[in-house]
């Protein structure tokens, strides 16, 4: 189909990657510009890092909880450094193994900053190469976003980026922004016995998330000892001498908390500066390169997936989208869906959700009617010692479509996709309902929160 | 363990019901044969009875359009058993339609119906479309097969049979008038649907060619006064003239025995017997109730028979097969005066007779002005199957007939 079809993709990022894969199994001649790591933020300094320090974090919950279990572990300590060097090498090892995927398709990858000229050349800003393709795909992906408020650019002051090469633990840290990234940081760092506070603007922490789930995660996270204020706005960062005071307005009074670093994470912006965007005349929206449904900018040949259009900023969405645009440039028409996608955090208790909270969908919809299922009631649950959290499922109540699944709990993350394959399919609750779920394992928890809406649970009064 | 009520299978064709009301509450108890709800289908409208005695344990289903037969509406609890059963065989099964094993005597005859009668969904191959697809199309009344899919693997979902209603709509009502008052909007009716279907296909799967002739009535009329007077004593049913028409025209029927067909795909099918259908108008619409064996009636049983199947279609109560079955229809529109009319073929027949008043008219005979009643008599034929001579043949038997109407008596 993409026989002989020139592609260059411009970031080698989890939009970009797959993208030039699935390209080149197309049977298109790809050619990928990275300026930096191949595999991007996702794989070096975002979803992998962190995970891999939460992963630490939870070995040392594990090692505390092991009485439990009858197992005494007597002392244990945690040396930073060899947490760090661990994240380190499970970073490295599937950076390579996107390099030698990538080289067994045969794409040219070009360390470089791209710049497009026109809408068929790319030059390299360093050797002042020019690539001549059919087809461009800017997957360049986003930065941390910076706060505008006094003493943002002190030296105690850390994005996600400078966290995660952190080379000492802070006694104590305050966490601008209470989202997926700011809650995973402040676990890290609460497991490790750093002083952990959260300072969130929005009513509850992970907005956007349904209001329940996030109350649940809240409490959770207070419980293990973390300090949250919502509803706060921060206001400015004095920094002296190894120690930060952080002044926010809370419940309309002027509070301050102190803290010996700060690490803002308040959201990404789309990063476009080396592309030439303006000179070319690719059209943008605050920051963020506009595309219609098929991926295409309003430039004909020039594509662009991931972060750098904004919206959400997940690495599984970049890569679908980035999916999404290839097959488009081979002349296989697709339009990218955005209804069924699954978002995901990796606290210990996890979060995932996929469809409408129960607070839009009754916005949306007269009649909605919700599923609960707490964990407490799973057998599995139990066994593992993870009883904490529930699964919630939102539904249609006239034809019963499954609006929304919202877990919070063990391996959330990795039983949302039953829901989201669920979802993509259109089924009811009855169909989840009838399903027949393996005992014992988490997974019953969804089945059993789908009775609740169709003839009621099992373990459940 | 507790039975399962489902929608029943009324008729051949009969794909979902509307499910009127209930006539018994959660946690009644029913003996055997009291009516448990009501049901509505494009025909009729039936009192679905309760198969065994028990009690009413739960209702799934209240009251809601397009229930799709085989599907559970509600549960009844044998005598012994608790919510606690049903709560297990909720929870264990729920909705499988083909658990049909529990239909009562009346769906249990139609369990042989459903072998031949698959939604057309399932006949040639799978349409693949979501769940949530089947039932917006289910609610729209859309043919899935004619829907575009632009889900997971081409695969139909909700949003594309939503576009095809859509389309359909303005397709159908180019200028849709806004509702102001003095206008009222009027839901269209499962029965009106399928009168509307019917017609329309009427119209347009078959190749209609009419045929009509004015005759005089005069001893259709002594004939009927005559038996009026002599049956006077022995019942109630008084013969009318479309009682004599039906008879006449069946015996006429039986000397052309092409316009006594249906068509079918496979072929002409003929009739050995006459099954008389009679247009009949009830206030939700069009309705075609059947006497059976008109031949082998007698007109004092015609006359009976045609009073019994008014009395339940006015009571809503008619069976399946009261109003299914027919081989040739006639309408008739004396009573309103229409002098003359032209009637649509009820599908799958290949004809249908359409009788005018009988009015005293100016005649010329022998040369001489008279005045006689004539009755016009106008016949939709499919000409896909009736040749015009054909045609002709039976109208000159049938004018025969009603000019000596003694003749049927050979």
């Amino acid at each position: 189909m993409g026989n002989g079809v020139k592609i260059t993709i411009i970031g080698g990022g989890v939009g970009g990657y797959p993208a030039g894969i699935r390209a080149a199994r197309m049977g298109a001649e790809v050619t990928l510009i990275e300026k930096d790591e191949l595999g991007g933020v996702c794989l070096n300094r975002g979803c992998i890092p962190t995970k891999s320090l939460l992963q630490s974090g939870k070995v040392i919950q594990t090692i505390k909880e092991s009485e439990t279990f009858g197992i005494k572990c007597g002392e244990y300590k945690a040396d930073f450094s060899a947490i760090m060097a661990r994240k380190n090498r499970v970073v490295s090892q599937l950076c390579s193994g996107v390099q030698r995927l990538l080289a067994a398709k045969k794409i040219k990858v070009i360390k470089g900053t791209a710049s497009i000229l026109d809408s068929r050349t790319v030059q390299i800003e360093q050797s002042k190469e020019k690539i001549i393709s059919d087809t461009i795909i800017i997957a360049s992906g986003s930065s941390p976003a910076k706060l505008n408020i006094e003493g943002a650019g002190g030296p105690g002051v850390m994005n996600s980026d400078t966290f995660l090469e952190m080379k000492t633990l802070p006694q104590s840290v305050a966490i601008v922004g209470g989202g997926a990234i700011g809650c995973e940081f402040a676990q890290i760092l609460n497991n490790l016995g750093v002083q952990v506070t959260i300072l969130e603007m929005e009513e509850n922490l992970i907005p956007g998330t349904d209001k329940e789930i996030a109350r649940a995660l809240q409490k959770s996270l207070v419980n293990d000892g973390i300090k949250v204020f919502t509803k706060a706005g921060v206001k400015k960062i004095e920094h002296r001498k190894n120690k930060n005071t952080i002044v926010f307005e809370h419940q309309k009074k002027s509070q301050k908390c102190e803290a010996a670093k700060v690490v803002f994470s308040v959201g990404r912006k789309p990063q476009t500066a080396a592309l030439n965007v303006d000179k070319i005349g690719l059209a943008h929206q605050n920051g963020a390169l506009k595309v219609n449904e098929y991926m295409e900018t309003n430039i004909s040949g020039i594509y662009a997936v991931g972060d750098v259009i904004g919206g959400t900023m997940l690495a599984h969405v970049a890569t679908a989208e980035g999916e999404c645009a290839v097959k488009n440039a081979l002349g296989q028409k697709t339009r990218m869906n955005y209804k069924v996608i699954p978002a995901c955090i990796y606290t210990s208790p996890e979060v995932a959700s996929v469809g409408l909270s129960e607070e839009i969908a009754r916005d949306k919809y007269d009649d909605v009617e919700v599923g609960l299922f707490p964990f407490t009631g799973c057998g599995k649950a139990l066994v593992i010692n993870e009883t904490y959290g529930l699964v919630k499922i939102v539904a249609e109540k006239k034809d019963r479509e499954i609006l929304g699944v919202h877990i919070i709990g063990p391996h959330a993350t990795d039983m949302i996709s039953e829901a989201v394959l669920g979802m993509s399919m259109e089924m009811g609750v009855e169909d989840l309902a009838n399903a027949i779920h393996p005992h014992p394992t988490l997974s019953e928890s969804i089945l059993e929160s789908s009775l609740t809406l169709h003839g009621g649970a099992i373990h459940m009064p | 363990m507790p039975l399962k009520i489902v929608m029943p299978k009324l008729g051949l064709t009969m794909t979902e019901g509307t499910l009127i009301e209930w006539t018994k509450k959660e946690g009644d108890s029913v003996k055997a044969g009291e009516v448990l709800f009501i049901l509505e289908t494009e025909k009729v409208t039936y009192e679905f009875e309760a198969p065994e005695d028990g009690t009413l344990g739960k209702i799934i289903i209240h009251n809601q359009d397009e229930v799709p037969v085989g599907e559970v509406v509600g549960y009844l609890l044998r005598p012994g058993e608790t919510l606690d059963d049903l709560k297990i065989e909720t929870a264990v099964s729920n909705q499988r339609p083909e658990t049909l094993e529990t239909l009562n005597a009346e769906s249990a005859v139609s369990q042989s119906d459903s072998n031949t009668d698959l939604p057309l969904e399932t006949n040639d191959m799978r349409v693949k479309a979501t769940p949530m697809a089947k039932k917006e199309a289910r609610r729209r009344h859309i043919d899935l097969r004619t829907v575009k899919g632009t889900g997971p693997g081409g695969r139909i979902i909700r949003e594309d049979v939503q576009k095809k209603n859509e389309e359909q709509q303005t397709a159908s009502t180019p200028e849709q008038p806004h509702k102001t008052s003095g206008q009222k909007l009027v839901p269209l009716t499962g029965m009106r649907r399928a009168i509307a279907k019917k017609m329309l296909s009427s119209k347009v799967e078959t190749a209609q060619t009419y045929m009509s002739n004015t005759v005089n009535a005069a001893n259709v009329k002594e004939y009927r006064k005559l038996l009026l007077s002599h049956l006077e004593k022995k019942t109630d049913a008084r013969v009318t003239i479309t009682d004599v028409m039906m008879k006449i025209t069946a015996a006429a029927l039986k000397e052309h025995p092409v316009i006594n067909t249906r068509w079918t795909d496979d072929g002409i099918l003929y009739f050995d017997d006459v099954h008389m259908g009679m247009a009949m108008a009830l206030d939700e619409g069009l309705i075609v109730p059947v006497i059976r064996d008109i031949n082998r009636k007698s007109i004092i049983q015609v006359a009976e028979n045609r009073l019994e199947l008014i009395g339940r279609g006015r009571n809503k109560s008619f069976l399946p097969d009261d109003i299914s079955g027919s081989t040739f229809t006639l309408s008739a529109m004396g009573m309103y005066g229409i002098e003359q009319f032209t009637s649509n073929i009820n599908l799958p027949e290949n004809a249908i007779l359409a009788v005018g008043a009988i009015i005293d008219k100016p005649v010329a005979i022998n040369g001489e002005l008279a005045i006689r009643p004539m009755m016009n008599i106008t016949l939709s034929y499919d000409h896909r199957t009736i040749d015009g001579s054909e045609a002709g043949k039976f109208m000159q038997t049938l004018t025969r007939y009603i000019e000596n109407p003694i003749l049927i008596f050979e």
